[in-house]
């Protein structure tokens, strides 16, 4: 009895295994073939796309169109603009990013639902039959599409951001009541650079720019400003531009100095002299030794 | 003074007759050679698969590589402690353990280079240590001082051997004639002049001299493998110390392994007397009493402070999923030797000697306690690996792997001891009253 009771029990798991492996296969659930993105993708969100898909996924798909995806890899990643991926729904690639399967890795916690999004924009431009379904809740986008421009006034020392809106009829005009925040950049990751302040009239937000902040050999520190949107109702890109307005610094790098974590030719002198010196003192007085008790060959005449 | 010449004969017949090529040596190589060969199977499937075969992966990447090679050295260093400390503060007791404790610290010391190329996925590329090696780092120290260690100890054990080698090139019927051209080499014309035993008196003194600090360094620096990183377990002062005290413990313990075995298969029992075994009891005592201070020392400060890298890893330890073999270690491979060995009783032979087999099995587990716990735990662990990064079990292939650097300590112990006297045949003479070379005055 207790035999057969075994039996069915291992039977019963070989089943099981058996059945997970065929359901190995990558499922997306059916509420989430639906999703689609909560903005239009614009080129420049395309660009955003790129760079976040040069640094996050050519190692394994290559770069879409150029079948250069690692061959190595079970299953095969594959290239992103074959019809495989591309007839899939936006949806369902967002699900596929944001889970991942091993070997690729999830991005739910390595890129935000927009970079993923940007992403996919930038994976349809290789789709030339690609209609984007109308973005998520809103219908047509209805947002405004603000563009961003940043000058330093070396006279008042201020950080100026100048926002413009795209209107109906197609034109630029200046922007009123945009928040704007400014970011320095530093050696991991950006600093903001005081409050968030928001447009005037004239589409105008000043900044200052504090006396102290330390900037590379000439004194360059990189600035970048974007719009402060939580609602999601704007689109526009971050500007960066470079300055010469921080204090002009010249610290050697932690790596440029003689130091035990340099390379080779930049240890300590007082290393590379203790080490040498006892080499050389220890192994002289082992071959001399060695020399003399050669020598006593000639000496076996008392 | 015939007697004395009687005596002479009796004691070079002692201690030479264990060369020669008898079946049992045949037998015991053979048995090595062919486990040898099963390990070295193992081996070659990592060379080809790469490291994957083994149980090791992107946390814990060194695994029971790193700690066998910690083990080897270690108990390399017990011939510094017999032969250059003890030698030179003038004990007299331990002239027949002097060739034992070097011949095993040339064996350990040998091999433990060929332990760390085990852990190398592309061992072609070991040159690259020397072309690219950085002098800052602790990785180029520590081949220096192996290196230079093997030199000291294979000269330490050849140089007091010249004489015995002279005496039995003398007596030619004793060796088996394929040896005797090696003899005759090897024994440097050496006659018991004045001017010849000067040099190599003085050459002893001086290596004996230079072999401590070398062997100082050489654990030390291993132990700074470890202790120059910031990770628990492994971010002590005394770390230093502790593995050079731990190193002692197992050595002792070998040198008693050792000793029980060629008393009996050589037939020694005249010359390695139970005097010796009481007297190697109380030295393994001390060593394991130094390293408890050590250990002491090295768990209850972080247990005091209770940082959250130390907690999670000590916890790990005292009661988490490596306790049992932490308990069994501290309490079946330290406390408990200490307490038995003090008691005469257990100084015998035989309990002696499987009291040093747990204390050197213990000392094993030890360096795997050392190494890999820590791994298991990084400060800030990878995302996205599969659980099999995280818990490390080592594989069959692995274990292999490492079984092989002990078999070839065993054979290096036995060949050298079918080569050469096991016990110095010129120093016994002189102790007790002979003139070796003159042994008819
Ligand atoms: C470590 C390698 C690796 C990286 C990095 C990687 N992927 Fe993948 N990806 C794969 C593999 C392998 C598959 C196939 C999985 C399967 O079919 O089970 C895959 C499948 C996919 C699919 C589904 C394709 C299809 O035809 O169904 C998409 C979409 C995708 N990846 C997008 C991305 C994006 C976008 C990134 C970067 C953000 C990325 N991957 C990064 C390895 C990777």
């Amino acid at each position: 009895m207790r035999f057969r009771n075994l039996l069915l029990f291992i039977f019963i798991i070989c089943w099981a295994s058996l059945m997970r492996t065929s359901a190995q296969q990558w499922v997306v659930p059916d509420d989430q073939k639906g999703k689609v993105a909560p903005f239009m993708f614009s080129p420049d969100l395309q660009k955003q796309g790129e760079g976040i898909y040069t640094k996050n996924c050519v190692s394994c798909h290559g770069m879409p169109g150029k079948d250069n995806w690692v061959k190595q890899l079970s299953p095969p990643p594959g290239d992103l603009a074959m019809v495989k991926a591309q007839k899939q729904s936006d949806g369902e690639l967002f699900y596929r990013i944001t889970t991942g399967k091993a070997p690729m890795p999830e991005f739910r916690n390595i890129l935000s639902e927009d970079e993923r999004w940007w992403v996919i924009s930038f994976l349809r431009t290789f789709n030339p039959k690609y209609v984007q379904p109308n973005p998520a809740g809103k219908g047509v986008f209805t947002g405004k599409v603000v563009k961003l421009q940043m000058t330093y006034d070396s006279v008042q020392k201020k950080v100026k951001v100048f926002a413009t809106e795209l209107t109906k009829e197609r034109t630029m005009v200046a922007s009123e009541g945009i928040g704007i925040m400014l970011f320095v950049k530093r050696y991991f990751g950006n600093m903001q650079l005081g409050d968030p302040k928001t447009t005037g009239k004239q589409g105008l937000v000043l900044f200052d720019f504090p006396t102290d902040l330390p900037g590379d050999k000439e004194g360059k520190v990189e600035l970048i400003c974007r719009v402060n949107d939580a609602s999601g109702s704007i689109s526009s890109s971050p500007v960066t531009s470079t300055y010469a307005i921080g204090v002009p610094t010249n610290k050697p790098g932690l790596t440029e100095t003689r130091a035990w974590w340099s390379t080779r030719d930049k240890a300590p002198v007082w290393i590379i002299l203790a080490y040498t010196i006892s080499v050389i003192v220890v192994w002289s007085i082992i071959i001399s030794i060695v020399i003399s008790v050669i020598g006593i060959r000639k000496l076996n005449r008392t | 003074m015939d007697n004395n010449k009687t005596t002479f004969e009796k004691l070079t017949l002692d201690l030479s007759h264990h060369i020669r090529i008898n079946k049992g040596f045949l037998v015991w190589m053979g048995f090595l050679t062919v486990a040898l060969c099963v390990c070295l199977y193992a081996y070659g499937l990592q060379l080809k698969q790469g490291l994957g075969v083994a149980g090791i992966r992107d946390y814990v990447s060194w695994g029971i590589y790193l700690s066998n090679f910690v083990f080897f050295v270690a108990s390399s260093l017990i011939g510094m402690l017999i032969s250059a400390v003890l030698g030179l503060i003038g004990v007299k007791w331990i002239t027949p353990l002097v060739r034992i404790a070097e011949t095993i610290a040339v064996a350990f010391a040998a091999v433990a280079g060929l332990v760390i190329i085990s852990d190398m996925g592309r061992p072609e590329r070991l040159a690259y240590v020397f072309i690219y090696g950085r002098v800052q780092s602790p990785i180029l120290w520590d081949v220096t001082v192996v290196t230079t260690y093997l030199v000291l100890s294979i000269l330490l054990l050849f140089l007091p051997m010249i004489a015995d080698i002279a005496i039995l090139r003398k007596k030619a019927q004793l060796l088996p004639a394929w040896l005797r051209p090696i003899y005759n080499v090897l024994s440097l014309n050496y006659a018991d002049t004045p001017e010849q035993n000067r040099i190599i008196h003085r050459s002893i003194r001086t290596l004996s001299i230079i072999l401590i600090p070398a062997a100082l360094s050489i654990h030390t620096v291993t132990s700074w493998l470890f202790a120059f990183t910031t990770r628990p377990g492994w971010d002590s002062t005394i770390f230093g110390p502790y593995f050079v005290s731990g190193a002692f413990v197992a050595g002792c313990a070998a040198v008693i392994i050792a000793m029980y075995f060629f008393r009996s298969s050589y037939k020694l029992q005249d010359y390695i007397q139970d005097l010796h075994f009481d007297r190697m009891g109380k030295v393994l005592v001390l060593m394991c009493l130094i390293y408890l201070y050590f250990n002491i020392n090295e768990y209850l400060v972080p247990a005091f402070k209770l940082k959250k890298a130390d907690a999670l890893h000590l916890h790990e330890l005292f009661s988490g999923g490596e306790a049992l073999m932490f308990w069994l270690v501290q309490l079946g491979g330290l406390v408990l030797p200490i307490i038995l060995l003090i008691f005469s009783w257990f100084r015998r032979p035989l309990p002696m000697m499987l009291i040093s087999i747990a204390v050197i099995v213990g000392a094993w587990f030890k360096r795997y306690l050392i190494v890999i716990p820590t791994q298991e735990h990084p400060f800030l662990p990878i995302q996205h690996v599969p659980a099999n990064f995280m818990v490390y079990s080592p594989t069959l292939v692995e274990s292999l792997i490492t079984i092989a650097p002990f078999i070839l300590v065993l054979m290096i112990i036995t060949i050298i001891s079918k080569f050469f006297p096991v016990i110095p045949i010129y120093e016994t003479a002189k102790e007790r009253g002979i003139e070796p070379f003159n042994s008819d005055k």
